[in-house]
This record gives C-alpha cells, structure tokens and sequence, in this order.
C-alpha cells in the first residue's frame, strides 16, 4: 500500500502541473482528498490491516496528505492571485475619457465670490457685517448724509423715486446713517447691497449694481489711518503686488474726500488701453466722513471721528476676471457663469 | 471744463509736459478726462504741387507730381504721386496733403489708392477733411482743397504750419468747485499744480459817459430768487463779427461765435465762469426789465425759435408787457442782438440755483449758462464779469459805454473769514504742519490767512463758496492742505484705538452656507433685476387681492415693463430658465437669494428676502426638486421639515407643496403650472421652490447639542400595507410614529409605492395601493426582545388599521 501511495502523491503532483484553473485545481483536490479520493479511500482501507502495519502506513499517508495539501493550497493562492491579475488587466480604462457626475457644477455669481473676498478681507481687519434696506428713506440717502434737498451733488446719482419721501437707494450710505443712529461708538462695520440708479444698461453700466460700503468710528482716526486700511484691504482683494494710491475728489459726504486708485491689474502700472495708459484704475471713493453727517446722524463730531469708503463690487468683478461687458453678471447665462 | 493750452499759457508759464500736467491736476483733484487736439485730423502735411498732367484713363482726374519735403542723399527731391479731381489746384501752389495713415477729421483713414490705374500716395485735403473753418483758417471754410496763402516748409505737419498746433484739457470738475468752472478759476489751480504764480489779468474799469439809468432801469420782484441783478449800457453798437482770436477760443470751448456783443458775454462765460445776457434795449419796453415769476401758461420763445410755457414757480426776464427770457437758462427771441441793434443792456445776474435746476427739468432744456447757474455762481463774480464784459466791449471798439452800473441787490456780498484749529487739522490728517507752514500752501492758490494763537484765520475768497465758516471748517482746510501737500506724502497708518473683533454676522453666514450647499448641488447664483412688469404678475397666474400684487411702484422707471420692484423671485428664475434654454447653456439649475418688496406699510415698503430655486432638465421631476430642498434643509439645521400639498396658483394643482418647519410655512415648490410655462415659452419639464429666507434662519438651531449614541441595537422593520389608494404617505407616518409601544420608533419613511396595473394584481383590490414603509425600534434601556418587537409592531398595525384601513398585503 506504501506503493500506492507513493504513486497517488506522484500522479497527484503530475496533474497539477496540468492545472490551470482554480476549478481544476479544486477537481484534482476532491479526488485525491476529497470524500472519496483516492488518498481518503486508502485511509480508509487502513482498518483492516494489522496495528503495527497500521500505525506505519497511517504516518506515511498522513505525511502524504499533508503535503499534497499544502502543495494544493500553494497552488490555489497562486492561481487566485493570478485570475485577480487578468480580472485587473480587464479592468483597465481609458484614463482621459470623461469624467461621469450626475450633479452638474453649479457657480457662485461672480459678485459674491468679489464680496466675500472683500467682507473677509475687513472683517480680518476688525470689521462687524451690518446691514439695511434697500428702499429707503430719502433723508437716510441724501439729507443726512450732507445732501440736503436741492444739493447740486444729487445730481451726481440719479435715483428711482418711490415717493417725495422713499426711493431706491442709490448707494449703500444710507446705512451709514443707520449705523451711526444705531450702533454705540467705536465701531467698525461693512456694509454689502444693491444699489439703484437710473443709468440705461450698457457695457458698463447696470441700473441695479452692488456696492459695499465701509465705516469706521472712533475717537481718534486719521486720515492716514484711512490710507493704511484702504491699503490693506487693496492688497487683500487684488493681490500683494498691487499698490494703491488716494487723490482728491468730492463726496458731500465726506472731507477731506479722496478717489482711489489701484495699479493696473492688466499692466502692472506701466500703462496700457485698460488704464488709457495711465497704469492706474480707479476703483472707489473713500473720505474721512464729514463732520455734518456725523452731527446729524447725533454724534458730537467734535468727540468721534469716522472714516467710510464705498467699493462697487461690479466694478471689482469686472477688472478682477476682464468682465468687459457688466450686463452679463446680471444676465444669468450659464455659458458665462460656468468660467468664472 | 474745456481748458485750451494757449488760454491757460496767456496765465501761467507751462514748462512740463501735457501728460504730466495731466497726472499733477489729477493729484490736486482734478481729473482730465482728455487731451483733445485742435485739429483732429492728423498725418496730414504740407506740400507743393510741383506739377500737374492729365489722368491717362479719365478726363475729371489729374495726376500731380508732388514734393512733401522728401529728399535722397545727394539730396534729390523724392516726389510722390497725388490723383485728384480737384480743380482749383495749379503748378506751384501749395496745400495740405494726407498721406499714407492719415486719419480725416471724419475718421476716415487715407491708404494708396489704384485710381483708374494711377497709383495715388495721399489725398489733397480741404478745410472740412482737416476739421477746420474760415475761423482757423481763411478760406478753409470752401469745399475745394485749400490754397495755403503764407510759404510753408515742405512737410510740415499741418497744424504747427498753420499754428493751430493747440491742445484742450477736457478737465472733470466735482461739483464743489464751481469757481473753477471758469479758465481763470482752473487756471489758478493749474498754476499752483505747476509750481507757478498766477498771472491774473486786471480789470480796467471803464466808466463812460452818461448813465445807465437814462437808458434802463431794473426792477426784481422776487429777490430770493435772483440776489444780485447787475446791468450796464452800451450804445453806438457796431455789430459785427468779433475778431479772429476770440472766435477761435470760444470755438476750442466748443461754442459757436455768433457776433461781437454774443460773443463777448460768451467769451466772460468762459474766462470768469459767469454766464452773461444781452438785450436789444430798443425791444425792452421803458427800458425797463422785470424779474419775476412767470404767470401760468405764459409763452416765451427763447433765442432757439422754441416756444416755452412757463409756469409760477419759474423765474421770468420781462418787461412791463412782455417775458424777454427764461431766466438763467435762455435769452428771448424777442429781443436778441441783431445786426441793426443799437443800444445794449448787459445782464449780470445771481439766480437761485435749485430754482434754475427745477426750471431746466420742467423745461427739458439746459445751456452752457444754466449748467453754471445750476452747479452755484456768486456775487462778486457777478460783477468782474461785467465789468470784463465792457472792458472788452472797448476793447474791441463794439460801441460806446454808458457810465454807471445798475445793482440791484438785497445785500451786498461781504469779505468773510474761516477759522480752523492748526492741532485739529494736523490730527485729522496725522501731519505736524505749524500754522506757518499751513498759510504757506494755502498762498499757493491765493487763499491768504494768518496764524492767530492755535487758530488758522482764513480770508475765504469769494469764489470759494466751498469752504465753510463753521463746523465744517477744519475739514475744509484738512482737505485743501492734504492735498496741496499731496495725498502721497501721507504715510498710511494701521488704525489704532481698542481692539476690535472682526465678526460674520448670523444670517450673513447663513446666506453663505444656502449658497454653498446650493452650488454643491449644482445650482448657479443668479443676480436678477428687482424690476418687472405688472403683466408678469398675469403670467404668473396671480390672483387679484394676493399678497404677491401689492407691489411697490417706481416713480421714474426706464418703462412700464419695469415699473415695478418684484414681490417674489419667481418671474426671474421662470426668464432665465427661458434664456438658457433658448441659448442651449446646457445647464439646468439656478437659484438667487435677493429682496422682495411689499407695498403693505405707509412708511417704507416691506422687503423680505427670498431664497428662489429653478430647474428645468428633461430628466427632472417633482421628487428631486423636493430632495433638493430636503438636503438643503438637512445640510443647514432645520429639523421639523414636513410638506403639505399647497401652494401658489402659478405650481400644477397636483404637484405643489407647501415646506413647514415646525408646522410654520416658509416655502412652496412644485412643477410650473403648463399655463405659466407656455406664458413664458418654456416647453421643458420646470420646477421651482421659493422659500423666506428669514423664516427658514429663525428656525435653525444654532445652540445644537450631542445626544449620546444608542447604547442597545436598533431593529428594523419592513412593513409591506394594502392602502385606499388616496391616502398619502405622510400621514402612514405620521399615524407610525404617534404609535405608542413600548420601544422607540425612529426614522419612519416610505421606501415603495406600487398601484396595481389591474384590480386585484399582487393581490391588491381596486382602488387600492401598496406602500413599503421602514422603520426601526430601539430601546433607550436594554435590548428589545422578541415579545416587545412583536407587541411593537402589532400596535402599529393596529393603529394604521384603525386610523387608515390600512392592512398588511397577505
């Protein structure tokens, strides 16, 4: 029987050669070891044999069927580890096809993206998010803000009417007043919204635009003071390398009043057509706010100083991404809120 | 303000370049807008017409050789080839030429041209193609080329070889400078710019003979409304065209010379800011001028030919008969200088400037002269200016002055002072200037003041109006010695003072959040127009009487179609579906956060702020634009989100829901109405929610709290029920989770629905349903067992059946 075994381990060794498949490989273990194997049947014939023959053949057929195991076990891995390679061959694709998302990209709006650069960039600087209406009173617009009725300065903004007493606010300065008449002294506050003139639509200009406004109150600003937070908050928004510059200019609310200028963001300052050569861009209005408003909003101005400026966030998005035409911000086509 | 070079050189020596008094003014607050040249053709140039043949292929054209100046080496003359049909031109004259580049006066751009096979290098030019007239140049007023009179070099630009080589600073002035809306007023800061000292001209007051007051007499009636009212006399009048120079400077200022005495008040308009008026004194009744309120419907037809009705609240020139002018804005027909004038009254006058405003708006007509009353003119001006006026008047021999001047004046204007803080100025702008210094810059634009104790004493010009007496004052003076020092010299600071703490406020960064999540699922931001029409609120199928059409109305709006300030968004989130199917965009979701406004409060109109959503894919349906609202919600807080089969008539009847949180509506959503779609052409499936935005934010909790993570096993349940087929799924939950057992019932929701294609399939009868739901049950104390699992469920069944006539599909 010894012969025997030593023949089934030698046949069983030889078929597995010839495997090549894990249900081969699988057949060749049931019928060596398997229920009825030819291994299994010797084992079993072993109780009719003497104990000592027994125990003997018993050792060897156990030695047998240990290593045949370990053998078929051996080539199993090996076999599964090699379909796993065909099936990731398989699944090979082509990487530069396009990508599937059932969820199509949506888009912020190019203004709230310009607007949140801008609010962080103040709020960084000590600035509390306020906000007010965008009808409003015509006293809150204009004639607290030193713009009595008959000012020749409202003839600088046209403004929609409602009524003799309420129209569209033509710029966020009203809540200046708001917040002057609201807020207890010192405070900082950045004011975002839309405003309202009456400009016919064309490339660069929109009946309805979004400015914001900042102010800031406390006992002892100065104009320099206003200079370094304008600087600050260009260099934020548009970029280290950017300068900006303040020259004289008139608000009635605010004196002295300046104009601000940022270098070119399309020529860096040397002067191209987007800055007619010049190499600078005017982008807000800013001022140390004038004494009046600041007594008719009911602070002493002798006690409070405040400065304010006012940034049109159109304006901004427009230079910011080479918008050239303002109209599209509003105009809510996809082709063009997709690339920005 | 059109401030031509020449003028400005008559008052200050220029020695910088034009673009660098460009930046300098810029920096002192004045922005020039342009540097306009006199002429405004260029590449044109002077050139002799050496000699002229016949054009071989056509009678009308001559072909000329001709020397622009062009020499080789050895100093051969290089002459091009000119085709021309002009006729006036012969062998040896000289005319201007444009060449290869040229840009006309009309834009037209010169290029060598095949004319009828004789290859032309330029074009001859006349006046009309140069941009000049007789005013320029004599004779450049014809059609026909021009015939230069005077020898010129040989290729020479045009405008230097005829000295109109001039260059106008269009100069943009803020409203608070009126006094420099005048070229001495811009030249006295263009001379403090440049480092200069202004050469202001002297007046020379001419007294005549004789009085005015034999000749005329002044009367005003309505002295608030005109101040100051000053007149002079001139007789003898020799009307005539006014000489060359002054043409040419009122033509650089864009205003057209009419005759001496016109142009004379024009000319004084422009040099001292001051608009001026002249009367045929033989058309004033008595000589005698009224100024006073117009009665209703009174005519005046003004110098233009126009008629204009007036009305009371308009000031009115009249004579004892008749108006003779629309007061500050135009002089009447009846009584314009004409050549066979012979007696003159000059009017000088102060108008209210908020009245001239409010007569050119009800008129629709504004002039050079109303621009100026409008913006402020004063007092003293009033009168340089017509004394300038006559000076002129004998300089250029136009006739004889009458003595005396008529003044007819409440109050004579008064020297005034200002007195501004040194320390207080200094703090404003964080500088150290002394008091001395301070006189300094000002001096440099003739502001005299001296140093008293801590006090700056200013005598305040007459011209500047701007600067106040009173709390103004420091600022005011802050302002003019920053910017005299330069804003640039300020170094910037970092704002000191107590530490502030930077903050988004609550619903700022709640309106964050929306649109992120918003654009996470794949919706664009929109910024639509808060105006629209009252037809859209018929499109949208708004009942009359609804909340949605007590819209806010604009007074002045660009038309009727955008009269109105929008109640909801929906109108715009319907027309940008409708664009960005039309344009194939090939995006489907948008949504806009922005303002409503409601006309229900007598003092300012109601707004709310409104969270809109749209989309309109083929593939989209009434189910995913509620788990778009779902996930938003989930995704910012709100718990308590249910909906109710509801809202606006502009959603299909059967596909419309109301969004509650804790029982409160704060939206609805639902398909678009087929009405609605074809209202506004959509043919694509469309679905819309609008939701309060701040309804929504009082409902989230900001204050959220850990629950402890269940200690004991969940056990799901399926539950598979035959349901009238009406019954909707939220009450099977509702009637689930009121169920009272001994576990927890959690997460109760429906999974599958199925009505049967035929009464009776999978067993389910007519008029019947079945519904999936899936719930788990949990205990807080141990783990549930069998019996309780069982009790727990059994109650439900019970419930569902009693409740719903709900039973398990067998």
């Amino acid at each position: 029987m010894l012969e025997e075994l030593k023949k089934i381990r030698e046949e069983a060794l030889k078929k597995l050669e010839t495997v090549e498949s894990e249900e081969d490989l699988s057949e060749l273990n049931v019928s060596v070891l398997g229920r009825n194997g030819a291994l299994t049947n010797i084992l079993r014939a072993m109780s009719k044999l003497a104990p000592d023959e027994r125990a003997a053949l018993g050792k060897a057929a156990n030695e047998v069927k240990q290593s045949l195991s370990a053998v078929f076990d051996e080539a199993k891995t090996s076999l599964e580890e090699k379909s796993e390679e065909q099936k990731i061959k398989a699944e090979t694709l082509d990487v530069t096809l396009p990508g599937v998302i059932e969820i199509p990209a949506g888009r912020l709006n190019p203004l709230t993206i310009v607007y949140r650069q801008i609010r962080d960039a103040l709020i960084g600087l000590g600035f509390t998010t306020f906000e007010g209406p965008e009808i409003e009173y015509d006293d809150y617009n204009f004639t607290k803000l030193n713009l009595p009725l008959n000012h020749p300065a409202r003839d600088m903004q046209d403004t929609f009417y409602v009524n003799d007493r309420v129209l569209l606010r033509t710029h966020t300065s009203p809540c200046e007043a708001r917040a002057l008449m609201t807020l207890k002294p010192p405070f900082r506050v950045v004011i975002p919204g839309r405003c309202f003139r009456v400009d016919e639509p064309d490339a660069s200009h929109s009946p309805i635009f979004m400015q914001m406004e900042g102010l800031v109150v406390d006992k002892n600003l100065t104009f320099a003071d206003l200079k370094g937070t304008i600087d600050t908050f260009v260099k934020a928004v548009f970029g280290e390398n950017v300068k900006s510059r303040l020259r004289p200019s008139y608000f009635p609310f605010t004196e002295p009043s300046a104009e601000v200028d940022i270098s070119c963001t399309i020529c860096g300052g040397k002067g191209c057509s987007s800055c007619k050569g010049t190499g600078w861009m005017e982008i807000m209005g800013c001022g140390m706010t004038n004494p009046h408003e600041i007594e008719n909003c009911g602070l002493d101005p002798k006690e409070w100083k405040a400065f304010a400026f006012g940034v049109g966030v159109d304006r901004v998005a427009c230079l910011k991404y080479g918008i050239s035409d303002i109209r599209l911000i509003y105009e809510g086509d996809a082709r063009f809120l997709r690339q920005l | 303000m059109k401030l031509p070079l020449k003028w400005l050189k008559d008052y200050v020596d220029f020695n910088i370049s034009n673009k660098e008094f460009a930046t300098r003014m810029l920096l002192r607050g004045f922005e020039v807008a342009d540097i306009i040249p006199e002429v405004k053709a260029s590449g044109v140039y002077v050139c002799t017409i050496d000699s002229i043949s016949q054009h071989p292929d056509a009678e009308r054209l001559s072909v000329c050789s001709v020397d622009i100046g062009r020499r080789d080496e050895n100093g051969e003359k290089q002459p091009i080839t000119i085709v021309t049909n002009a006729k006036n031109i012969y062998e040896g004259c000289q005319v201007p030429v444009a060449l290869d580049g040229a840009v006309l006066a009309d834009g037209m751009l010169i290029k060598p041209t095949k004319m009828r096979g004789v290859l032309s290098e330029g074009m001859f030019c006349g006046g009309a193609e140069i941009g000049i007239g007789d005013v320029e140049y004599e004779g450049a007023g014809g059609d026909s080329v021009l015939i230069l009179e005077e020898k010129h070099t040989n290729g020479e630009p045009i405008e230097t070889a005829l000295g109109l080589d001039d260059v106008i600073f269009d100069i943009e002035l803020t409203p608070n400078r009126t006094d420099c809306q005048s070229i001495i007023g811009i030249c006295r800061e263009a001379a403090s710019a440049l480092g200069q000292t202004l050469k202001e001209p002297e007046i020379k007051s001419i007294t005549g003979e004789g009085d005015a007051s034999d000749y005329a007499k002044v009367t005003v009636e309505n002295p608030k409304l005109c101040p100051r009212y000053l007149a002079r006399v001139v007789t003898d009048l020799k009307i005539e065209p006014s000489p060359k120079w002054m043409q040419l400077r009122l033509k650089l200022a864009g205003i057209r010379p009419i005759n001496n005495i016109v142009d004379i008040t024009n000319f004084v308009l422009l040099e001292y800011g001051h608009p001026m008026h002249a009367f045929d004194l033989a058309c004033i009744k008595d000589g005698h001028i009224v100024v006073r309120n117009a009665k209703e419907n009174e005519i005046v037809t003004t110098l233009d030919g126009k008629e204009r009705e007036m009305s009371p609240d308009m000031l009115l020139i009249a004579d004892p008969e008749k108006g003779v002018g629309v007061a500050g804005v135009m002089g009447g027909l009846n009584s314009e200088i004409t050549e066979n004038t012979k007696v003159t009254l000059f009017e000088s006058a102060v108008f209210l400037p908020e009245n001239i405003r409010h007569t050119t708006r009800k008129l629709h007509h504004s002039t050079d002269s109303s621009a100026r009353f409008t913006k402020g003119v004063e007092a003293v001006n009033a009168q340089k200016a017509i004394d300038r006026a006559i000076e002129l008047v004998e300089m250029l021999g136009a006739g004889k002055v009458v003595g005396g001047l008529i003044d007819v004046c409440e109050r004579q204007p008064e020297a005034r002072t200002a007195s501004a803080n040194i320390e207080r100025v200094n703090a404003i702008l964080n500088t150290a200037f002394t008091g001395e210094d301070m006189c300094a810059l000002l001096a440099s634009i003739n502001i005299p003041s001296r140093v008293d104790g801590g006090e700056l004493v200013i005598d305040v010009p007459h011209y500047r109006t701007d600067i106040e007496s009173g709390l103004e004052t420091d600022a005011d003076i802050a302002e003019e010695i920053g910017r005299l020092y330069g804003y640039d010299n300020i170094a910037p600071t970092l704002m000191n003072g107590e530490t502030f703490h930077g903050k988004l406020g609550a619903s700022f960064a709640f309106d964050d959040r929306i649109k992120d999540q918003l654009v996470a699922m794949g919706f664009m931001e929109l910024y639509n127009y808060n105006f629209t029409s009252p037809q859209e609120y018929d499109q949208l199928l708004i009942p009359i009487g609804d909340e949605k059409r007590r819209t806010v109305r604009i007074r002045n709006p660009f038309g009727e179609d955008q009269s109105l300030m929008r109640t909801t968004l929906i109108g715009g989130l319907l027309r940008t579906a409708r664009t960005n199917l039309n344009k194939k965009s090939g995006h489907t979701r948008f949504f806009e956060i922005g303002n409503v406004h409601f006309d229900n409060d007598p003092d300012l109109p109601e707004e709310r702020r409104r969270i809109g959503l749209v989309m309109f894919a083929s593939s989209d349906d009434f189910y995913i634009m509620k788990g778009v609202v779902e996930q938003l919600f989930k995704f910012v807080g709100a718990e308590g989100l249910r909906f109710e089969r509801g809202g606006g008539e502009y959603l299909h009847p059967g596909q419309k829901a109301l969004i509650l949180i804790d029982g409160e509506s704060v939206g609805e959503m639902g398909a678009v109405h087929p009405k609605v779609k074809r209202a506004f052409d959509i043919s694509a499936p469309c679905f819309i929610a609008e939701i309060d935005f701040n309804k929504f934010f009082a409902h989230i909790k900001t204050d959220r709290k850990f629950k402890p993570l269940p200690k004991f096993p969940t056990v799901p349940r399926d539950l598979a029920l035959v349901i009238d087929e009406n019954t909707e799924a939220q009450s099977v939950i509702d009637v689930i989770a009121a169920t009272k057992t001994d576990a927890l019932i959690e997460g109760v929701r429906v999974f599958d629905v199925f009505y049967p294609n035929v009464p009776g399939e999978k067993g389910i009868p007519e008029g019947k349903k079945s519904m999936a739901v899936r719930f788990e049950l949990r205990s807080d104390e141990h783990t549930l067992n069998d019996e309780e699992i069982n009790r727990s469920v059994n109650a439900i069944l019970k419930a569902l059946k009693y409740k719903l006539d709900a039973v398990l599909r067998s």
